[in-house]
C-alpha cells in the first residue's frame, strides 16, 4: 500500500509538471512559429523560450526520483 | 574565438580612388565605415556624378538578371570574366542583340505550357456540349455561345429562352441539357448582328459564356474540338524545340552573362560605397574595420599596386569604439561547424568570450551522454557519414551533421559506460557489460542522478568563472560582484545539501552559511536598487540551472527504457521474423527520438544555463567591402 502511494506521488510529481511544460511550450511554440515566419534569424531566441518551462518538468522529475529514492519503502 | 580587429584609415588622390576601391574589393578585408563619423570635421563623399551610373547599372543587372532567368542553368558553371573597361555600351550591346528574342522565345514556352494545360479542359467541356447538338455547330450564318451552368440553375433556361425571342424572334434556339451530375450545358445560337444585344443579356442574366480561345472563338464547335486535339499532340514537340533551343543559348551565353552580372554587381558596389567615404577638395579619406593580422597584407597589396598614392595608417580604435567593432569568428576543422548554433542565436559582442570552442566540447559530450548507445551511436554515425558527404561544404545543414558526427562518436564511448547496446541486447547477444553502471538497473538512479548534477555544477561554475573574468577584463564591475555573488552563494549552497544530505560533516555548517550570506551580500551590491529582491531568486535561479542537468539523466533513461521496451516486446512475439520488425520499429523511432532531442536539449543547456552566466550578445557580423558583390554572382 505504501509503496502504492509513493509511486502515485512519483507519477503526480513528473505528470503535472510535464502537463504545465506542455501547456506552455504549446502556447509559446504556436506563437513562436509565428514569429519565425516572419523572422527566420530569431530561430535561436525562439528554441530559448519554448525550452523555457522545460525547468518544471525536470524538477517534477526531480521530486519524483527523491521521492522514490529517499522515502522508506521506496 | 573573435579576430582581433583594427582600424585602418586610406587617405589618397581622388584620381586613385577608382583603382584604391577596386583592389579593396578585389581583396574583401575592411569592412568601410563612416568617415565623417570618424573624422567630425570632415565632408562626406558627395556621389552626385556617380548617381546615373548607379541608375543605369542597377537597370542593366536587373534586366542581365531577368534574361539569365529565362535560361535553364547548367551543372558546375563557372561565371567568365567580364572587363570593366566600357562596361555600360557593351552589355547594353549584349542586351540589345541577344534579349528580344530570347524573351520572345520564352513567351512563346509560356504560352505553350498555358495551352497545354487549359485547352484539356477546353477539350473536355466541348466534348459534353457536342452531345446536345452537333447539327447546329454548322450553322456558320448564325453565332454560337456556349455556357455551362450549376445544375440548381435549371430554372434560368426557360427566362433566358423567352428573352432570346424578344430579342432576335424565332431566328434563335437554345439547346440545353444536363451533362454531368453537377452541371447543364446550353447552346445559343442566334443571328450574328443581334450578337451584341444576346451578350448584353447574358450579362444582366450574370450567365459567362465558356470562352475559348482568340483562335477558335468563331469556328463551329466540332473543328474547335478537332484543333484542340491536334494542339494537343503538338504541343510537347514545340515544347521540345524550344527547350533544346534554350539550352543551347544557356550553353552559350550563361557563364559569360554570370560574369557580366558579377562584374555590374562590383561596379555597383563600388558606387554605392562612396556615400561612406570622407573628401576634401582633391583627396578622398576611406576608414574601415580590418581584421588585425590582415593589415599587413592589405599595405603590402595598396603598395604594390599603387605605389605611393596612398597613405595607409592604423587608426586605433579607443575602448568605447572597440564596442561597435565587428564580429568575425574564427575556428579549425573541429570548432567551426558549431559557429552556426552560435548565429543561431546571436554573435557574442566584440571583446566578449566566444564560447564556441566550449560548445564544441561540451555539446556533442551532452548529446552522447543522453543517448548513450554503441548501436544507436554506430547507426547514426553511419547515417550521418552518408549524407555529409552530400551537403554542400558551409552549410547549416552539414555543421549540424558535423555535430552529430562527434556526438555520436560521444554516444558510442558512453555507451560502453552504459553497457548499452540497442538497450540490454548487447548483453543478450555478446554479454556485454557496463564499464561503469546499466542506466536501465534500478540502483543507478542516484548514482546517475548525481552525475548528471555534478556535471552541471561543473559547467555553471565554468560559465561563472567565465562570466566573472569578462567583467573584470571589460571592467564591468556591477556584472564582476553579481557573477562572483552567484558562484560563492552557490558554493555555500552545495556544502549545505551535502551537510543535510550527511556526506559532509556538521562543523562544515558555518562556514557554508557565510558563503550563503556573502555570495547573498554580492549579489545584492551587483544587482543594485532592486537587489535586495532579486538576490535571493537570482541565487535560487543558479541552482534551478544546476538541476536543470537533471534532464541528461532522465532523456537518457526515456531513451534507454524505450530501447528495452522494444525488446521485450520483440521478444515476445513468438515469430523471429515479427520480433525482428518489432524491435527494428522501436528502434527507428528510438533513434529517430534520439538523434533530436538529445541536440535540443544539448542546445537549450547551452542558451540557457551556460551563456546567461557570461554571453554577451548583439555582436555585428564582419561585412567586409567586396564580399557582397562576389556572393552576387
Amino acid at each position: 500500500m505504501e509503496l502504492g502511494l509513493i509511486a502515485i506521488g512519483a507519477g503526480l510529481a513528473v505528470g503535472f509538471t510535464a502537463f504545465g511544460t506542455g501547456y506552455a511550450q504549446g502556447r509559446i511554440g504556436a506563437a513562436g512559429a509565428g514569429a519565425i515566419a516572419e523572422k527566420p534569424e530569431i530561430t535561436g531566441r525562439i528554441i530559448l523560450l519554448v525550452a523555457i518551462p522545460e525547468t518544471m518538468v525536470i524538477l517534477g522529475f526531480a521530486v519524483a526520483a527523491m521521492i522514490m529514492l529517499l522515502l522508506p519503502g521506496g | 574565438m573573435i579576430t582581433p580587429m583594427t582600424r585602418v584609415q586610406i587617405v589618397g588622390h581622388k584620381r586613385d580612388l577608382d583603382a584604391t576601391l577596386r583592389e579593396l574589393q578585389r581583396l574583401a578585408c575592411v569592412q568601410l565605415i563612416d568617415a565623417a563619423q570618424v573624422h567630425p570635421g570632415l565632408h562626406r563623399y558627395a556621389a552626385i556624378m556617380e548617381q546615373q551610373e548607379m541608375e543605369i547599372l542597377a537597370y542593366l543587372r536587373s534586366r542581365l538578371e531577368a534574361l539569365l532567368a529565362l535560361l535553364p542553368p547548367l551543372p558546375d558553371e563557372i561565371p567568365e570574366p567580364w572587363p570593366e573597361e566600357d562596361l555600360i555600351p557593351r552589355i547594353q550591346a549584349e542586351l540589345d542583340a541577344y534579349a528580344s528574342d530570347l524573351e520572345a522565345l520564352a513567351r512563346e514556352r509560356q504560352q505553350l505550357i498555358n495551352d497545354a494545360d487549359v485547352l484539356p479542359s477546353y477539350a473536355a467541356t466541348l466534348s459534353k456540349l457536342m452531345r446536345l447538338t452537333p447539327e447546329l455547330t454548322q450553322l456558320r450564318e448564325y453565332e454560337t455561345v456556349a455556357v455551362l451552368l450549376d445544375r440548381r440553375a435549371v430554372g434560368l433556361m426557360d427566362m433566358l429562352a423567352e428573352e432570346m425571342q424578344a430579342i432576335a424572334g424565332p431566328y434563335t434556339e437554345l439547346v440545353w441539357d444536363q451533362v454531368d451530375p453537377d452541371h447543364i450545358g446550353a447552346i445559343l445560337v442566334f443571328p450574328r448582328e443581334v450578337a451584341p444585344k444576346m451578350n448584353a443579356l447574358l450579362g444582366r442574366m450574370q450567365v459567362t459564356p465558356i470562352a475559348l480561345p482568340e483562335s477558335l472563338q468563331h469556328v463551329p464547335f466540332q473543328d474547335a474540338l478537332a484543333h484542340i486535339h491536334q494542339r494537343l499532340e503538338e504541343i510537347p514537340r514545340e515544347l521540345e524545340t524550344i527547350d533544346a533551343q534554350l539550352h543551347e543559348a544557356a550553353r552559350r551565353y550563361r557563364a559569360r552573362w554570370l560574369g557580366a552580372a558579377r562584374t555590374l554587381s562590383q561596379r555597383l558596389e563600388q558606387l554605392q560605397v562612396r556615400k561612406q567615404l570622407g573628401e576634401t577638395r582633391h583627396a578622398f579619406v576611406l576608414v574601415g574595420w580590418i581584421p588585425r593580422d590582415h593589415l599587413e597584407t592589405l599595405r603590402q597589396h595598396l603598395e604594390d599596386r599603387l605605389p605611393k598614392a596612398l597613405v595607409i595608417e592604423e587608426l586605433p580604435p579607443t575602448a568605447e569604439e572597440t564596442r561597435d567593432a565587428p564580429v568575425l569568428l574564427q575556428g579549425n576543422r573541429l570548432t567551426r561547424p558549431f559557429h552556426f548554433f552560435i548565429r543561431l542565436l546571436s554573435l557574442p559582442r566584440y571583446g566578449t568570450i566566444d564560447p564556441t570552442a566550449l560548445m564544441a566540447l561540451f555539446m556533442p559530450l551532452f548529446f552522447g551522454l543522453m543517448l548513450g548507445d554503441i548501436g544507436y551511436g554506430l547507426t547514426l554515425l553511419i547515417i550521418v557519414l552518408l549524407v555529409r558527404r552530400h551537403l554542400p561544404s558551409g552549410s547549416g545543414l552539414r555543421d549540424l551533421m558535423t555535430f552529430l558526427l562527434i556526438g555520436s562518436l560521444w554516444t558510442i564511448a558512453w555507451g560502453f559506460v552504459f553497457g548499452e547496446f540497442f538497450g540490454d541486447l548487447g548483453y543478450h547477444l555478446f554479454g556485454l557489460h557496463p564499464l561503469w553502471r546499466e542506466r536501465s538497473e534500478p540502483g543507478a538512479l542516484a548514482s546517475l542522478l548525481l552525475f548528471t548534477i555534478a556535471l552541471g555544477a561543473v559547467h555553471i561554475v565554468l560559465g561563472l568563472v567565465l562570466g566573472i573574468w569578462q567583467a573584470w577584463h571589460l571592467r564591468q564591475q556591477h556584472e564582476l560582484w553579481e557573477r562572483a555573488g552567484k558562484l560563492v552563494g552557490l558554493i555555500g549552497l552545495f556544502l549545505l545539501v551535502g551537510i543535510i544530505a550527511q556526506q559532509i560533516p556538521r562543523g562544515w555548517m558555518s562556514p557554508a552559511l557565510a558563503a550563503v550570506i556573502v555570495g547573498l551580500a554580492m549579489l545584492l551590491y551587483g544587482l543594485g536598487s532592486v537587489g535586495a529582491l532579486l538576490a535571493p531568486v537570482e541565487l535560487l535561479g543558479v541552482l534551478g540551472n544546476v538541476l536543470s542537468y537533471l534532464r541528461l539523466a532522465a532523456i537518457g533513461l526515456a531513451s534507454v527504457y524505450l530501447a528495452l521496451v522494444g525488446n521485450l516486446m520483440a521478444g515476445k512475439m513468438g515469430v523471429i521474423w515479427l520480433g525482428v520488425l518489432i524491435a527494428i520499429l522501436f528502434h527507428t523511432l528510438n533513434l529517430a527520438m534520439g538523434a533530436f532531442s538529445p541536440s535540443i536539449h544539448a542546445l537549450r543547456l547551452h542558451y540557457v544555463e551556460f551563456f546567461t552566466k557570461f554571453y554577451e550578445e548583439g555582436g555585428q557580423s564582419f561585412h567586409p567591402f567586396g564580399a557582397s558583390a562576389e556572393n552576387n554572382a
